[in-house]
């Protein structure tokens, strides 16, 4: 089988925290996690695919909250603190707003989303569980929550 | 610009997810077990965020035992390291008194100067004698002797600029110049992969910083045109000054600059230009004079040159050069020149003899016969690398060849087992380098031999089989009949 090679040019971002999702491979590299996930789930609890997605769509949730539009800084000191007040979603790209990998990232819950729906023939509870996550992610990714702290939460640095 | 198997990519970011995965699992359950310890300081915010640490704590000591080897001799083409053991994961290591005689491809010997020399060595002793150590002094109070005027002189000469400052350490030359070039009002545009003492005089000088992609004149000219167009922030008045900062040798990639178009594209747009050749003087050009001489630029045409006296001259320090104006403005008002102790005599001698033997001045042609060496090795091994199927960055006539590793897990690996076989790599990755990118940096000496160069390839060519960094196929042997059929 031939290899595939793929090129890497050195992003002009600075930002070590962010510059590594504009390598190649970091977009695979996320589908095959979540795969993978639902793979592990299903096999470890045994369940239907659709509660296995609606798990993994809630981890996913969870865990892309978290690191991403809660978590704030880097963990570099050589940063000085200058995005200590910052999330990770806020110093992609250096904030420019609906570039590449922003679009990759609010779709990919969105997708999740419908797979979960699908798989779980749209009942209750999952259909409130899986609406409630995708909203929350889609909201926190939209241009027009740039550096917005709703009510002050979590805008302490 | 990189080539790697799509393959390596994904298990890259899978290593490095794995391994942040599990540090942040052990610092979320290190929360708890910290959260019953008595707080010594109540009210007190901490000193250090647990974040800024995490990569240092949780993937550096790891593998730090690959990094930062002592070593017992001068770093010529053999030296000796120091073993070093540890009880606890490498959480912390305890050098033995047992040493390791190594084939040296780390140091940045490129003349081979960093050893005894016949020219250089007797001179810096008697200067030694003659001016003592160091002269404790600055150079505004009793900390100039004939020396260091002699050795500006030189510098200047040497880089072809009217005038040159000297400054004691490497690293201060460029984190205390750039402040006092440019302030509040000026544009900074530096190459995205500047050493981080450029980063650090960038930020430390309250101008605005850009930066463009590596060694792109395409998108240097497209930052220009958008940041002229559109001013300083908010006020959008005029910026006073522009610059563009670039190395000339990147130490990380062994690139050589694309000199003549970047200063095309700043001369179009009336921006000065700022050039790095701390790993460059001295190592590349005909007569040693840098990428300058090299890529056929007129210096001139470089309003600021910096050069480091650290790699190729085997001595401490650097200078910058440039017009008399300027460096009349920086002896007035650059801290590293006012308050911070001038080079010692004895290093300052050092450099005026290296130099001198560069020139030919020494009265032979051994300057010369070192810098043929050194092209001539870098060439032949980076053929050779190339050959056997390793992604070697750089350019031709570049000592620096860096090999690329990509996998976290291929990083100890690789170092481990070179120096199992008495050969001396340093290894960079994350974040030295971009996440991607880890690889072991190969820089090529003038003392090195043609034997030297063998065994290390056959070193490094059977631990690439063993680590598997061969990400290429090799190139095949040559029939040695093939040129006789074809003639018959």
């Amino acid at each position: 089988m031939a290899k595939l090679y793929v090129q890497a040019f050195p992003p002009a971002d600075l930002n070590k925290n962010t510059e590594w999702f504009m390598y190649p491979g970091v977009w695979t590299t996320y589908i095959i996690i979540v795969f993978f996930s639902w793979l592990l789930v299903l096999s470890v609890f045994g369940c239907t695919p659709g509660t296995a997605w609606t798990v993994v769509n809630l981890f996913h949730f969870a865990i892309t909250y978290h690191f991403f539009h809660w978590k704030k800084g880097t963990p570099f000191a050589d940063d000085q603190g200058m995005y200590n007040t910052l999330t990770w979603w806020e110093q992609m790209d250096n904030g420019k707003q609906l570039t590449r990998n922003r679009k990759f990232l609010i779709v990919v819950p969105v997708v999740l989303y419908l797979i979960a729906l699908h798989t779980t023939d749209y009942q209750q509870p999952m259909l409130f569980l899986n609406t409630l996550a995708v909203s929350v992610l889609v909201v926190a990714k939209l241009p027009n929550m740039h550096k917005v702290r709703i009510f002050g939460i979590n805008a302490e640095s | 610009m990189v080539r790697l198997p799509y393959t390596t990519a994904l298990t890259t970011l899978f290593s490095y997810g794995l391994l942040f995965a599990f540090g942040q699992l052990r610092d979320f359950f290190r929360k708890f077990v910290d959260w019953f310890k008595a707080k010594n300081v109540k009210g007190y915010a901490p000193i250090c965020l647990g974040l800024e640490d995490f990569y240092v704590r949780r993937l550096y000591l790891r593998i730090q035992d690959c990094f930062g080897r002592p070593i017992a001799s001068a770093p010529d083409s053999w030296f000796d390291v120091v073993e070093r053991t540890s009880k606890d994961n490498n959480k912390t290591l305890q050098r033995t008194s047992n040493t390791t005689r190594c084939l040296n491809l780390g140091s940045y010997n490129y003349l081979g100067f960093a050893a005894a020399d016949e020219y250089c060595t007797p001179r810096v002793i008697e200067s030694l004698k003659k001016y003592s150590a160091s002269t404790c002094s600055v150079r505004v109070d009793g900390g100039t002797t004939k020396l260091h005027n002699e050795l500006e002189e030189l510098a200047a000469r040497f880089v072809g600029k009217p005038a040159a400052i000297l400054f004691g350490m490497g690293y201060v030359t460029n984190s205390a110049i750039i402040p006092c070039l440019i302030g509040k009002g000026g544009l900074i545009i530096s190459d995205s992969l500047n050493h981080n003492s450029i980063v650090n005089g960038a930020r430390g000088s309250g101008a605005t910083v850009r930066v463009f992609q590596h060694n792109s004149p395409a998108h240097l000219e497209e930052v220009l045109r958008e940041q002229i167009a559109g001013g300083q922030p908010r006020t959008h008045r005029p910026w006073k000054k522009i610059i563009v900062i670039v190395e000339g040798i990147y130490s990380m990639e062994g690139e050589l600059c694309k000199l003549p178009e970047i200063i095309a594209v700043a001369k179009k747009y009336k921006a000065y230009t700022y050039l790095d050749e701390a790993h460059s003087i001295g190592a590349v050009g005909q007569s040693g004079r840098g990428v300058c001489e090299l890529l056929g630029v007129d210096p001139a045409d470089v309003d600021i040159m910096m050069g480091t006296f650290t790699k190729s001259f085997g001595s401490c320090g650097g200078y910058i050069a440039a017009s008399k104006e300027i460096i009349q403005h920086l002896k007035h008002s650059c801290p590293a020149h006012l308050y911070a102790t001038s080079m010692s005599p004895p290093a300052v001698q050092q450099v005026i003899s290296a130099i001198k033997v560069i020139l030919g001045e020494d009265g032979s042609n051994r300057g010369a016969q070192k810098l043929a060496r050194i092209r001539e090795n870098s060439n032949f091994f980076r053929s050779e690398l190339k050959k056997m199927g390793f992604e070697v960055l750089g350019d031709n006539d570049s000592p620096v060849m860096p090999i690329m590793l990509y996998n976290p897990a291929k990083i100890p690996a690789f170092s481990r087992e070179c120096l199992r076989q008495k050969v001396a790599v340093v290894t960079v990755a994350f974040p030295a380098t971009p996440l991607l990118l880890a690889r072991a940096r190969i820089c090529i000496s003038a003392s090195h031999t043609r034997e030297d160069l063998m065994k290390a390839l056959d070193v490094i060519s059977r631990v690439g089989d063993l680590v598997g960094i061969k990400y290429f196929p090799a190139e095949p042997p040559k029939i040695a009949g093939a040129d006789h059929d074809k003639l018959e």
